[in-house]
């Protein structure tokens, strides 16, 4: 069992350097953290089943067995929850037979009673036992056939297979998202950890004891969590699966995205998931500095829409004319970036006076929960206040409603959001819709124009703590004809954006931060702006 | 009015019949083509062309052992259409294939098919020739008619207006003027042995003598070779050799166009096989037999012919018989449409057998050696009929062995190189063939003969 | 780099070429006459009508083994699709209705167009659910779309063409079936 005050100490940029002896060669290592962390610093990989960057450390696999010289000789000790000391002396597999053997019966032991669900189990491809076994097992089987495997688990969850043989609980239903299948559970208590300590919400429990030992909710209770699928995530066996990636498309078959999530203001980092030009999952892009390894359901179950109820493409003409009768209302939705934002702007400089630019949402704005979501649903609200553009004046455009003949929405669901608040705005005669889906306000709208969805596009976007994050483009547009929002607008301004670079560099006009920035210099974890306005 | 009343209507007739024989190169390429195919396929362990078929009620779909296919054949080639390439001379394009073909019409003249008829008809000796045309220099005349095909090629790739045309007719002018010589040189051996340039003699001197195979195996083995490249046949085929001139000479031409060089081509290979059976294999003498015999016991002779055909009748069946029991054993789809088929041949087939044995008996009963032969050496009719039947038959098969001859070496010898072509030709078989001559003329000599 | 073959130099004999001209004659005849006298002996097959006889082991159309109550044996874990080198296995996995087991294949299309044949999926199936020993060799269709075997086509076998081999009669209609549903639990027909 695990204590909560125990996290383990990651190395930072910042931390103190110290000499230790790997295999009787000296390196330099970060002083302040584990002996897993320290060796992973300096490229040595330990293989580890229960131990997690983000979780408190349990130490219960013992797959990250290493040799520590020690005042009785040499001893096994567990990387994770060894703290480097300078000086100490460390060896791996890499120079010790013992270490090596030691990992190896250790990787036997804990699949003696896994199941070869491989085939059949979602996990295959990411499995950390898989992993595990490719690295530091490759064992021989010995268990003999007519022994079979012995599962305990859960009583009550015990069936006889189609061979004739006792097996544990297969998919049992633990709650409204997740399935867990008690046979592939090795007992890691990472989901447990994670409830308890992420989630600050205690629904798992370990049961029963010893190689009976199962994950268990309380009696008639069930897992339902606003982040019970990074159980999934933390799982490092197939124990834990989605509902709704169960059996949808085998991990290997799928590319991966790197992204920005624009459904808050923190920014979630995502890996978009997909294959065959269709999304398939959203799973949480480790960033320490924004969500860590954690997304909330909110974040990760939006892409199921993203494909769905989508605005065709069309020609420009039609809002090219008309725009030009009388004033225009430009309103910017939250998930608008930065180029989007670029582009607005150089449209409004283009109309001048006739057009005013309009932020906000009339969604509510709530208080970040501490794990992954900042509460806002105004993804680019920083990225609004960069670039000089109000941020919260929607109430401001609908009392001013009828001074506008045009209202032209970007990414903005207005109707959707807020019927009643929105109401005001039907007194503006054209209402233009820039929007990747079908929604109310493109229905209310008298022209609707589809963009592309910002899983599909390339930009930039700076979140509620002033990081620029960049936003990658899934090929997973469901129509080659749409375009990105920035390069709509600046057709409509006059002077197109050919790329998203070059809606970017526009920006740095607007925003001096910005200035000079290329998009090979913002990291994946994001950069920080200094003096930015936000 | 004197030179037809000089001889009786049945000498006439006769020799007016005697004109029909210019068509048996023509029929020989239906005998050649279907041989020239399955023979290929089954040298080569194939089945060879088997498939189209005449449906005919009851027995179903005839195929004729492949036969169809080679109607089927000409007639497509019959029907299709003439065209000539651009910037061809028409006149000459159109009319070289004729060349060759019409050559065929000619050769078979001086080709002695029977011994000459000696019979009694109205208190007459009536003497008619094997030949259409009793030429005292036959020989020379059958060369210089066959060397006339070679204007066919040349005009053909002439007047095409295509390089690999042209290349090929430039290489089929220098390979028959070469093998022209050979050709003649290696027969002079024989000729000289006979005394005479008419075949009929020459015959009638290996009759008499020896065949010329055994008299002249050399002067055989050479005007066998240069009768094979004189005809363009593989492995002498280098003006129609695919790998470089596409076709050669006949490059350009399709439909009944090519199919005139191609039934020239075989015409060709059946009058040079007669030749070579004339000159060399005794032409239509049966060995071990003189003619005399065979007219002293016509109703025997006959009897065992028939009866040979008869056996051959048998061995056909059982052919058919075997392989139908195979069939019948497989799994094949088809199997019970062949069978059906099959049915046909084993009617035709006993019919023939019952046929061939009555006739053969009847032959046995009713021809005796006293009603055919008279004292005096002449025959009656029927006997001298009977004896060019023989003797035609006789030459018939010896021909055809030869053309299997053809066909076989084709599909056995890869194609010579040209110069190799050219350096056998002048260097190997023409020497041979001079040295040949020589010796056999001093051995002549010494010997005593004619 | 170049290779230097050295050949045999031919002797006086070959080189008179008469010798070897008639040692090809004779082969050539051999053939020739062993086609006209034992037709029935020629090695080829009269094809439409007749099929060669093909091994069990050839790798020809595939098909997907049954368990005994008829489905097919797929989990549908893509291990084949990741194995083959053309890419033509396309596979749609779902929850099966059986609660003992987990996953089953909902469509399993097999490109005949693409497939190379190689029989890799076969090896890498974990659960010998594909097989290449239908001996079906000929794909004849009118239109592209179907030459793509899908799950009804590739399960549509009978356990009577595969006497011999035991996991196949354990589907329906097979001699071990019954033996088979009696292991499983199910009640016996």
């Amino acid at each position: 069992m695990s204590n909560f005050y125990n996290m383990p100490k990651l190395p930072t940029e910042n931390s103190p350097k110290v000499e230790i002896f790997v295999d009787d060669k000296a390196v330099m290592v970060p002083g302040d953290t584990n002996l897993l962390e320290a060796l992973k610093a300096v490229g040595i990989e330990t293989p580890h089943v229960c131990y997690h960057p983000y979780l408190p450390v349990s130490g219960n696999c013992r797959q990250c067995l290493v040799e520590q010289e020690g005042p009785r000789g040499r001893m096994l000790v567990i990387a994770c929850y060894t703290p480097v000391a300078p000086g100490m002396k460390i060896y791996t597999p890499a120079s010790s037979a013992r270490v090596k053997n030691a990992r190896k019966a250790t990787q036997e032991f804990m699949l003696v009673n896994h199941p070869l669900d491989c085939p059949i189990c979602d996990k295959a491809g990411e499995c950390t036992l898989q992993e595990n076994y490719m690295e530091a097992g490759q064992n021989e089987g010995r268990m003999r056939p007519e022994y079979g495997k012995n599962y305990h688990g859960n009583p009550a969850h015990q069936f006889i297979d189609s061979k004739g043989q006792v097996r544990g609980g297969k998919h049992v239903d633990i709650g409204p998202r997740i399935l867990l299948d008690e046979e592939r559970c090795v007992q890691c208590d990472r989901c447990v950890r994670f409830m308890r300590t992420i989630a600050k919400d205690e629904q798992l429990q370990l049961a029963g004891r010893a190689d009976h030992t199962y994950i268990s909710t309380f009696p008639g209770e069930k897992l339902d969590h606003e982040y019970d699928l990074c159980v999934t995530d933390v799982c490092p066996t197939g124990a834990m699966t989605a509902k709704y990636f169960r059996f949808q498309k085998r991990v290997w078959l799928l590319s991966h995205t790197p992204t920005i999530s624009m459904d808050d203001s923190l920014g979630a980092n995502i890996w978009l998931d997909h294959a065959d030009g269709r999304i398939y999952r959203m799973m949480p892009r480790c960033n320490p500095e924004v969500n860590r390894s954690w997304i909330s359901n909110t974040t990760r179950l939006a892409f199921q829409t993203f494909g769905e109820n989508r605005l065709p493409a069309m020609g420009l003409k039609v809002i090219k004319e008309a725009m030009g009768e009388g004033k225009v209302a430009i309103v910017a939705g939250g998930a608008s970036t930065i180029e989007d934002l670029a582009a607005i702007k150089l449209l409004k400089e283009t109309l001048g006076d006739k057009a005013e630019i309009f932020g906000g949402t009339f969604k509510k704005v709530g208080s970040p929960d501490g794990i992954a979501m900042s509460g806002d649903p105004m993804a680019n609200r920083a990225g609004f206040k960069l670039m000089g553009i109000a941020d919260d004046n929607l109430a401001d455009l609908v009392k001013r409603a009828s001074e506008f003949n045009v209202l032209l929405t970007v990414n903005a669901d207005l109707f959707g959001e807020d019927a009643a608040a929105a109401k005001g705005l039907e007194k503006i005669a054209t209402r233009i819709a820039l929007s990747a889906f079908d929604d109310e306000t493109a229905k209310k709208s008298t022209l609707a124009f589809g963009i592309k969805h910002w899983s599909e596009v390339q930009g930039t976007m700076v979140n509620c703590n002033n990081l620029l994050q960049k936003l990658n483009a899934a090929p997973t547009c469901p129509d080659a004809e749409l375009r990105p929002a920035y390069e709509v607008i600046s057709e409509l301004a006059g002077k197109p954006f050919t790329s998203a670079f070059e809606a970017f560099k526009k920006a740095g006009e607007y925003a001096s931060v910005l200035a000079g920035l290329a998009y090979d210099s913002i990291k994946s974890t994001g950069k920080l702006l200094e003096g930015g306005n936000a | 009015m004197d030179i037809i009343e000089s001889k009786s209507w049945v000498e006439w007739l006769i020799t007016i019949a005697k004109f029909a024989f210019c068509f048996v190169p023509v029929l020989y390429i239906l005998l050649l083509i279907p041989m020239e195919r399955r023979g290929a396929g089954f040298m080569q362990d194939r089945q060879g062309p088997n498939r189209s078929y005449i449906k005919i009620p009851y027995f179903g779909k005839i195929r004729l052992f492949g036969y169809v296919q080679n109607m089927c054949d000409g007639a497509k080639l019959f029907f299709k259409e003439m065209f000539a390439p651009k910037g061809a001379n028409k006149i000459l394009y159109y009319a070289a294939p004729a060349i060759p073909f019409a050559i065929v019409f000619l050769s078979p003249c001086v080709i002695p098919w029977f011994g000459p008829m000696v019979f009694d008809w109205a208190g007459e000796v009536v003497r008619i020739p094997g030949s259409i045309v009793d030429s005292d220099v036959g020989v020379l005349l059958l060369f210089g008619l066959s060397s006339l095909s070679a204007y066919g090629a040349v005009l053909a790739g002439w007047a095409s207006k295509s390089k690999y045309s042209y290349l090929g007719s430039l290489r089929t002018t220098a390979m028959t003027v070469s093998y022209e010589v050979c050709l003649g040189l290696s027969l002079m051996g024989v000729l000289l042995l006979a005394g005479s340039f008419n075949l009929t003699d020459i015959v009638s001197w290996q009759e008499h003598h020896v065949w010329g195979i055994v008299a002249q195996p050399i002067a055989f083995i050479c005007f066998l070779i240069a009768s094979i490249a004189e005809t363009g046949r593989a492995p002498f085929d280098v003006a129609e050799g695919e790998p470089e001139l596409v076709a050669g000479y006949h490059t350009e031409y399709g439909a009944m166009h090519f199919g005139l060089f191609y039934m020239g081509e075989y015409s060709h290979i059946c009058i040079n096989s007669f030749l070579i059976a004339t000159l060399f294999l005794g032409g239509y003498s049966i060995p071990f037999v003189t003619t005399e015999t065979i007219q002293a016991h016509m109703g025997g002779s006959l009897a065992i012919l028939c009866w040979v055909l008869a056996f051959l009748a048998l061995a056909f069946l059982h052919m058919v018989h075997r392989y139908s029991k195979k069939l019948a054993a497989t799994k094949q789809t088809h199997r019970f449409e062949v069978l059906r088929e099959y049915r046909l041949y084993n009617i035709v087939g006993w019919l023939a057998v019952i046929v061939l044995i009555a006739a053969g008996a009847c032959s046995w009963m009713f021809f005796t050696p006293e009603v055919a032969h008279t004292a005096a050496g002449v025959n009656t009719l029927g006997t001298a009929l009977g004896t060019a039947a023989i003797h035609l038959l006789v030459l018939v098969v010896k021909s055809i062995m030869f053309c299997w001859v053809w066909i076989w070496v084709r599909w056995t010898l890869p194609r010579f190189r040209y110069d190799h072509v050219m350096n056998l030709g002048w260097k190997v078989i023409l020497n041979i063939a001079l040295v040949n001559l020589v010796v056999t003329a001093i051995a002549a000599k010494l010997l005593g003969g004619n | 780099m170049a290779r230097v073959i050295k050949q045999k130099p031919m002797n006086w004999v070959e080189r008179l070429y008469v010798y070897e001209c008639l040692r090809g004659l004779f082969t050539t005849l051999k053939h020739a006459a062993r086609g006209f006298f034992r037709y029935e002996q020629l090695p080829t097959i009269s094809y439409p009508e007749g099929q060669p006889d093909i091994p069990s082991n050839y790798r020809a159309k595939h098909r997907l083994m049954l368990r005994a109550d008829g489905t097919p044996r797929c989990v549908a874990c893509g291990m084949c699709a990741a194995a083959c080198p053309a890419h033509c296995i396309f596979i749609e996995a779902t929850k099966s209705d059986d609660p003992r087991i987990e996953k089953r294949v909902m469509r399993f299309d097999i490109d005949h167009l693409v497939c190379v044949f190689c029989g890799l999926c076969v090896e890498a199936c974990p659960v010998d659910a594909l097989r290449m020993d239908t001996k079906q060799i000929v794909f004849e269709h009118r239109t592209r779309e179907e030459f793509v075997a899908h799950l009804e086509d590739l399960t549509n076998w009978d356990p009577k063409d595969y006497p011999e081999d035991a996991q196949s009669q354990m589907a329906p209609g097979g001699t071990k079936n019954a033996e088979a549903r009696k292991v499983w639990g199910m009640e016996v027909k």
